[in-house]
């Protein structure tokens, strides 16, 4: 039927029409002059009240040196809703966006989602080499492009309960895995019924901060080839990791019980939290952490957390992350933009006050040796996390965070003993992890 | 072919058993089949009404006592309700929701009547197939089309942020409520359109005169069921509104509360019964509309 | 074509009704090829392309699907879990909900009262509902458990546990019952007393009264609740991803990467890696597969429910 014909014709047209239209959305322009008045949007993902007047008192120091520029900051923003936003693009997309994780730079810089800094760098004279530590900057770029500078760091380390310590009669906290199973089979304490009061340390993944990538940095693992393909398989720190932390788990009790507690924790960002209640002896945590612990009742002390026995001389290291802010590819003041990032992420003093006002670990070398930070010596203990040369960060990956996530599944069936071949489930995760990578290029 | 629309009768007598001048041993029997019914239905009332109650006094409990696993509040904190509605936004998602929910059903009941009742009462070519479609859009997951529909909003219309994208849609029918409406018209007999015809009205004045006016029982019932579901939804804001906090909803929102207050479990649980509350009165103001409308849906042939 | 033949008076007035009709169902006409042909279409386009929201889009072949079939862990536990909803969580809501519906009509006392407890939690807010439940059967610091505890009942971990994330799922779904309780007490106040009545003189007992006389009543409200159940099973989504992500306790914060599906995707469902696919890692390609594997599901589903009609279109007057 010749009328049933052109409706369908028509429809089709329509959606072809529609179709063809999808490419990228809005761009953006550098052509701006940040002399000129102009009001950015600024969007980052603290949320508490202190985070939020630091933060906002850091834009109000700005403003003041910049007075043609008003800043519009919104707080509570997630990455899933930066990376949706600057897809769909629009009058409310943000200049200026942050990341509380590293996860998404790769995806960001190859994207072209967030815009390459380098230049901005050239046009007003900032030498990055001279002004950011280089791990700081090898997890803010992707393959020599730098779309992202880093607005502090965060450093892991051990928290321990120095009277548990003495309780048991351990002197310092451990330096080697050895170390740290002896010491945490010693912590541990049963309760009557087949409970714990205490556990030494406890390694499952799912605890707090406990995501498998922050422990194995401890061995320093590369996660992928020079071509970018995984090699978690023919890496041998990656099975002795595992083993260790099977090994950690056996001598406290076992997956089950140690679980069975951990689910009876209490939120970690609450007084419930289960090292300040006494239930945990050792802690992986990051440099934040100390703030909240300063009520807490019974001693406590910081330090690196342990390495293999056969590399004692990186003792000293650990994971390092941060928050990360970059330019948006829509945004048509990305001059202006590059104002507020430069004297967010350089500017010492504006470095060093914001670090002590939510105490991170400032991300600048000036910064980081600046006599105004703070002095407590739990808080420096991270600091010089932060400046080993042996201290390491997630590669960069096209996929984002995915290999994280395919990482941390895997952690999870092995720590729970489904597992059975870990040098087959290791192959079987690398295919894993490049079937993900292929399928995010193009 | 009727639809089902009459309220259940309250208290009816539905048991033959109880009359007629019982023997003593029947009359034990009913007692203790009293006993059996009254203490199931109290301890099923438990189950239904204990988590709201423990809602309750979670939140006018302290930050710590609420994480104590204990169940009545040493104090009460009814400071937990103002710190709620004073959170940054809360107001917000209370005008968002409300705006999406209001013209949501009004567009919705506009644009669905009339397509109703012509799918009701008109004879044409087609009319099963229409029907048929109807039916099947209305068993699609919203999610197997939401890919391309969210393209277009945010990438050719600019209008993600925002929740016109799902508002706007809603001006064109909703495949649910056109089919309940359609069920309900089906009952209103044909002579009374006949002789409104008679009269010399229009198909569109015998639609506002005759129509609408008898159909109003099964349009508020659909206007009530548009104006939840509208309310209750977290998908769609999650898909368009996400990206701009200043569009959160009630719905949307709440979750987000929790992840801004890890560590408030009162607050949180205010903030729960904040978002149950208006749904809650509105039941118990349109009790009538909305039996009659969930009844409604269980319609048979 | 019409015949030329006809009166004209009597072709215009075909012609006028025919406009007519179009002119009533314009709004859903309009509709339904702007929102839901169109997305059907693109989605198939989609799923042959590479697109990840920023670039153009580029042709794969079928990547996407091979990719979505073979490669992806997840589509497995998602499809499993949607399955074991739509089987369990529906059969037990249309128990539950008889049951409930026979206990109203049963009782004697008090009636307005237990309808109204009955009913209630349904209209509760399903993320509300949710959040609530995930309180309330929080191991550590929830009610159930300190109170379970105190009764000397090993209670299990509810929404933490792998094993228990579903069936506690199933529970929240029980206790918002609501509106089958309403549809089968209809039902079966609507059964002929008559038929009681005959049934007690042959001095039947009651489950044979059940069988012989309420169930043949009432079987159609239970396909009825049965079909509607499945469908709404299938776009199962809000009440998962809120457990899921509430109940493993990551908040936005340093490195957050979030899995959906917690604990060990136990509760992920086919829509929710929808979402995730398409709006997390801007996997669009995938996502579309996904989305029309939902659709397929959903299209045989329907089939099968006009084929047995389940009392939705036979009403033709």
């Amino acid at each position: 039927m010749p009328r049933r014909t052109a409706s369908l014709l028509s429809v089709l047209s329509t959606c072809a029409l529609l179709l063809a239209g999808c490419a990228n959305p809005s761009t953006g322009s550098a052509e701006d002059d940040p002399t000129k008045p102009v009001t950015l949007r600024f969007w980052h993902g603290w949320a508490e009240k202190n985070e939020v007047k630091a933060i906002n008192d850091s834009i109000a120091r700005f403003e003041e040196l910049h007075p043609h520029i008003r800043v519009k900051a919104i707080g509570n923003v997630t990455d899933a809703t930066v990376n949706q936003a600057l897809r769909a693009g629009g009058d409310d997309a943000p200049d200026v966006v942050s990341s509380f994780t590293t996860d998404n730079v790769g995806q960001y810089c190859s994207s072209g989602m967030w815009v390459d800094l380098d230049p901005f760098m050239k046009k007003t004279g900032l030498d990055k080499h001279r002004v950011f530590p280089t791990a700081l900057l090898d997890y803010t770029s992707y393959r020599g492009e730098q779309c992202a500078l880093p607005l502090l760091a965060d450093a892991f380390g051990l928290y321990y309960n120095k009277d548990a310590f003495k309780e048991v009669g351990i002197e310092r906290p451990p330096r080697t895995m050895s170390e740290l199973k002896r010491d945490a089979a010693k912590l541990t304490r049963r309760a009557k019924g087949g409970g714990y009061e205490r556990v030494g340390f406890m390694p499952n993944f799912r605890l707090y901060e406990n995501s498998p990538e922050r422990l194995f940095a401890q061995w320093g693992p590369s996660y992928f080839d020079k071509r970018g393909k995984a090699r978690l398989a023919e890496e041998p720190a990656a099975r002795e990791f595992f083993a260790t932390q099977r090994e950690l788990i056996r001598r406290q009790g076992g997956y089950g019980p140690l679980e069975r507690f951990r689910t009876s924790f209490g939120d970690e960002m609450s007084s419930q939290n289960a090292f300040l209640t006494g239930k945990l002896a050792m802690h992986l945590d990051g440099e934040w952490r100390g703030r909240s612990l300063k009520d807490a009742p019974f001693a406590w002390g910081t330090a690196p957390l342990p390495v293999p026995d056969d590399r004692p001389e990186t003792y000293g290291r650990g994971f390092l992350t941060g928050t990360v802010v970059g330019i948006a590819h829509s945004s048509t003041h990305q001059n202006a933009a590059w104002e507020l990032v430069k004297f967010l992420t350089s500017d010492t003093d504006q470095v060093v006050a914001f670090a002590n006002a939510i105490h991170n670990v400032p991300s600048t070398k000036a910064a980081l040796a600046s006599p105004e930070l703070d002095s407590d010596p739990a808080f420096r203990t991270f600091l010089r996390i932060a400046g080993n040369r042996y201290s390491s960060a997630l590669p960069a990956s096209i996929n984002g965070g995915q290999y994280v996530a395919s990482l941390q599944d895997f952690g999870y069936a092995v720590e729970s003993g489904r597992v059975p071949d870990l040098g087959k489930g290791l192959r079987e995760l690398d295919e894993q992890i490049d079937a993900d990578n292929l399928q995010a290029q193009n | 072919m009727t639809a089902t629309t009459t309220l259940p009768a309250p208290a009816a007598p539905s048991r033959p058993a109880a009359r007629r001048s019982p023997a003593p041993a029947a009359r034990r029997r009913a007692a203790l089949e009293w006993i059996a019914v009254h203490t199931v239905a109290l301890a099923a009332a438990l189950f239904f009404l204990l988590p709201f109650v423990f809602v309750f006094l979670t939140s006018v409990m302290s930050d710590d006592q609420a994480m104590s696993g204990e169940l009545w509040p040493h104090e009460w904190h009814w400071s937990n309700y103002a710190e709620v509605f004073s959170t940054p936004g809360f107001a917000d998602w209370w005008r968002n929701s409300l705006l999406y929910a209001g013209l949501g059903t009004l567009f919705t009941v506009c644009s669905s009547v009339p397509v109703a009742y012509a799918l009701a009462k008109f004879r044409f070519r087609g009319r099963r197939t229409a029907m048929l479609l109807v039916i099947s859009t209305m068993m699609l997951p919203p999610q197997v089309i939401v890919i391309p529909m969210y393209l277009v909003w945010a990438q050719q219309l600019h209008l993600s942020g925002s929740l016109w994208p799902l508002i706007i849609p809603m001006a064109f029918g909703d495949a649910y409520s056109i089919f309940l409406l359609r069920q309900f018209l089906l009952t209103i007999p044909r002579e009374y359109l006949e002789s409104a015809r008679i009269d010399g009205c229009g198909e569109l004045r015998t639609l506002l005169r005759v129509v609408v006016p008898m159909a109003k029982p099964g349009i508020a019932a659909v206007a009530l069921f548009q104006f939840f579901y509208c309310w209750n939804d977290y998908f769609g804001p999650q898909i368009y509104a996400a990206q701009n906090p200043g569009a959160w909803t009630l719905s949307y929102g709440l979750e987000s509360f929790k992840s801004a207050h890890s560590v408030n479990w009162n607050l949180t649980m205010a903030a729960t019964l904040l978002v149950m509350a208006p749904v809650i009165a509105v039941f118990f103001f349109a009790q009538k509309a909305f039996v009659e409308g969930v009844t409604l849906t269980g319609v048979k042939g | 074509m019409a015949p030329l033949t006809a009166a004209p008076a009597l072709r215009r007035k075909a012609v006028r009704e025919r406009l007519r009709t179009l002119g009533f169902l314009s709004p859903w006409l309009i509709g339904f090829t702007v929102f839901f042909g169109y997305p059907l279409i693109a989605t198939v386009y989609f799923s042959f392309m590479h697109y990840n929201q920023i670039e153009t889009p580029t042709f794969v072949g079928l990547r996407n699907w091979r990719y979505v079939f073979e490669q992806m862990p997840l589509f497995g536990p998602a499809l499993w879990n949607t399955l074991w909803l739509v089987v369990v969580m529906v059969a037990l809501r249309v128990v539950f909900g008889l049951g409930i519906g026979l206990l109203v009509t049963k009782v004697k006392t008090g009636v307005g009262f237990f309808r109204t407890a009955f009913y209630l939690p349904y209209l509760a807010p399903p993320v509300a509902a949710t959040v609530a439940f995930v309180f309330l059967l929080n191991p550590g610091t929830g009610p159930v458990n300190a109170i379970l505890g105190n009764l000397g009942i090993h209670a299990p971990n509810w929404f933490n546990d792998p094993a228990w994330a579903k069936p506690s799922l199933v529970m929240l779904s029980l206790w918002g019952i609501g509106d089958l309780m309403v549809i089968f007490m209809a039902a079966l106040l609507d059964v002929p007393r008559e038929q009681y009545e005959a049934a007690e003189l042959d001095g039947a007992g009651a489950p044979a009264t059940f069988r012989y006389v309420t169930w043949p009543s009432i079987t159609p409200i239970v396909m009825f609740a049965v079909v509607t159940g499945v469908v709404q099973t299938m776009q199962y989504y809000t009440q998962a991803l809120v457990a899921g992500k509430l109940a493993s306790g990551v908040s936005v914060g340093p490195g957050s990467v979030i899995q959906p599906g917690y604990p060990d995707h136990s509760t992920l469902t086919v829509p929710q890696l929808v979402y995730s696919l398409g709006f997390q890692n801007f996997n669009t390609g995938a996502a579309c597969v996904l989305s029309l594997v939902l659709f397929a599901i959903a299209m045989a589903v329907t089939t099968l429910l006009m084929r047995r009609r389940a009392g939705l279109l036979s009403a033709e007057d």
